[in-house]
């Protein structure tokens, strides 16, 4: 078996071992979301106008907060210095770590989201746009959230500290998935801006993970 | 002389005592600059027919914000001499530009914010230039809190380096999408290529200013840097001379 496959597989074991991890967010999701009524009035209208922003934003939280302790484990149990030591590039590694993370935690987080949809009644059309940006936008934020949680590695003491250095990074993709809602809203056409958006993805995809495999050498580096 | 010149910037105790004379000459410099454009901006250049007086504060808002953004590639050129030469002193000038370009964007939105309130009626819009301001302030924050949670120094400059240069590469980028997001600002008031649209008896005691404020900064880095080679050094025989005679 190559160290590819011998990688998810181990991914896959590791989530059979703890499933509550994949509830989590999509409980957090949940939850956020159930607070907005609460918190605006139970008004379907108005819920509806900003009801895919919010769930936007809620995704958003839930992905960081999943992962901000990507890397934790593998640092502490030493499986991170095996990996400097395999016949392939550091890069190569995380972005394999990274696609399965993205697989196993991000995809049921957007999964549930059209439930969240019908909690604050968003029109079918809006939902389906939103469940798209998702889909296009999460790939980026994945890899940069990674990069938050391997440079905050070496640090005990670093709370939520991944989170709050890498969230101004997110801006340009908030702003273009919000551009694709607002459209999406008026029934205009979406697809340039979703292609920015897959294009902001695909750049974060081959290009953080070179410096997510810095951050990591950094941090074991530091630690001998 | 071929590469001695570099390698001295690896003596901390040589960095110590030329910043020291760099600064007085920065210090006066920037004293004499800041002395005479302010004087002129805010006693002698004529009143803005629309604005009235209030427009003034572009004689401290505008070289702020020039040097909320320049201290950040500042920060990123520091970040690259460290990756790619390995020294030290570009770590400690990354820390000390930190704390500064945090400071000067502080500065940048306050000073805006005290601007908009006569001239838009609010303190705050959710406008392109400010809005970037903002996430700017984030991002130096970040840099800052990054360091502070890492021990070891070596450790957390190159982390910082690492979210520096990541942080550069995307700043266009956020600063091109805010903008595409929401433009109702005033367009910039100086540009490189064009002629302003200010009177020059406005705009050159602005100029001096903006000057005024770059050598300013350039005293206040290097005083932040030399005190960060002192506690960094501060088992080194040369500090502990240097503070027993002191």
């Amino acid at each position: 078996m190559s160290i590819e496959k011998r990688m998810l597989a181990r991914e896959l074991k590791l989530i059979a071992a703890r499933p509550g991890d994949i509830f989590k967010p999509m409980w957090f999701l949940i939850l956020v979301i159930s607070m907005v009524p609460l918190a605006l009035a139970p008004d379907s209208d108005l819920l509806a106008e900003i009801g895919s922003a919010m769930i936007w934003v809620a995704t958003l939280l839930a992905l960081l907060l999943n992962t901000e302790h990507l890397f934790q484990s593998d640092f502490s149990d030493g499986v991170l210095e095996q990996w400097l030591f395999l016949d392939r590039p550091l890069a190569w590694l995380v972005g394999l770590k990274l696609v399965a993370h993205w697989l196993f935690h991000v995809l049921p987080l957007i999964l549930i989201t059209p439930i969240a949809g019908l909690m604050l009644s968003v029109p079918t059309e809006v939902l389906i746009a939103l469940l798209i940006t998702l889909f296009v936008a999460t790939p980026a934020l994945t890899c940069f959230s990674g990069l938050g949680a391997a440079l905050t590695l070496g640090s005990s003491r670093s709370g939520i500290l991944g989170v709050l250095v890498m969230m101004p990074l997110f801006v340009p993709v908030v702003i273009l998935a919000a551009g694709v809602l607002i459209r999406a809203t008026d029934g205009s056409d979406t697809l340039p801006l979703l292609a920015l958006l897959g294009a902001f993805s695909v750049v974060a995809a081959t290009l953080v993970p070179i410096a997510v495999s810095a951050a990591i050498r950094l941090n074991i580096g530091g630690s001998n | 002389m071929g590469w001695r010149w570099f390698h001295q910037w690896g003596s901390p105790r040589l960095f110590y005592e030329r910043a020291g004379r760099w600064q007085l000459v920065c210090g006066w410099l920037a004293l004499i600059l800041l002395v005479a454009g302010s004087l002129w901006g805010l006693g002698f250049a004529p009143v803005d027919y629309q604005q009235g007086n209030s427009y003034r504060i572009i004689y401290l808002h505008v070289p702020v914000a020039f040097l909320a953004q320049a201290m950040y590639a500042a920060m990123a050129v520091c970040a690259v001499v460290l990756f790619v030469w390995k020294m030290k002193l570009a770590d400690v000038a990354m820390q000390a530009i930190a704390v500064m370009g945090f400071a000067f964007t502080a500065l940048a939105l306050i000073s805006g914010a005290v601007w908009g309130k006569p001239t838009w009626g609010t303190y705050w819009v959710w406008d392109a230039r400010l809005t970037s301001m903002l996430i700017l302030a984030f991002l130096y924050l970040g840099v800052i809190g990054l360091r502070a949670a890492i021990q070891d120094p070596d450790q957390a400059g190159k982390a910082c380096g690492i979210l520096v240069l990541v942080g550069v590469v995307n700043l266009p980028i956020i600063k091109y999408s805010v903008e595409w997001w929401n433009t109702l600002h005033q367009p910039a008031s100086l540009k490189l290529t064009e002629k302003p649209a200010m009177p020059a008896s406005m705009w050159v005691p602005l100029l001096v200013n903006i000057l005024g404020y770059y050598i300013a900064a350039a005293y206040l880095v290097l005083g932040s840097m030399r005190a960060i080679v002192l506690e960094r050094e501060r088992r080194a025989t040369w500090v502990k001379e240097l503070v027993g005679r002191a």
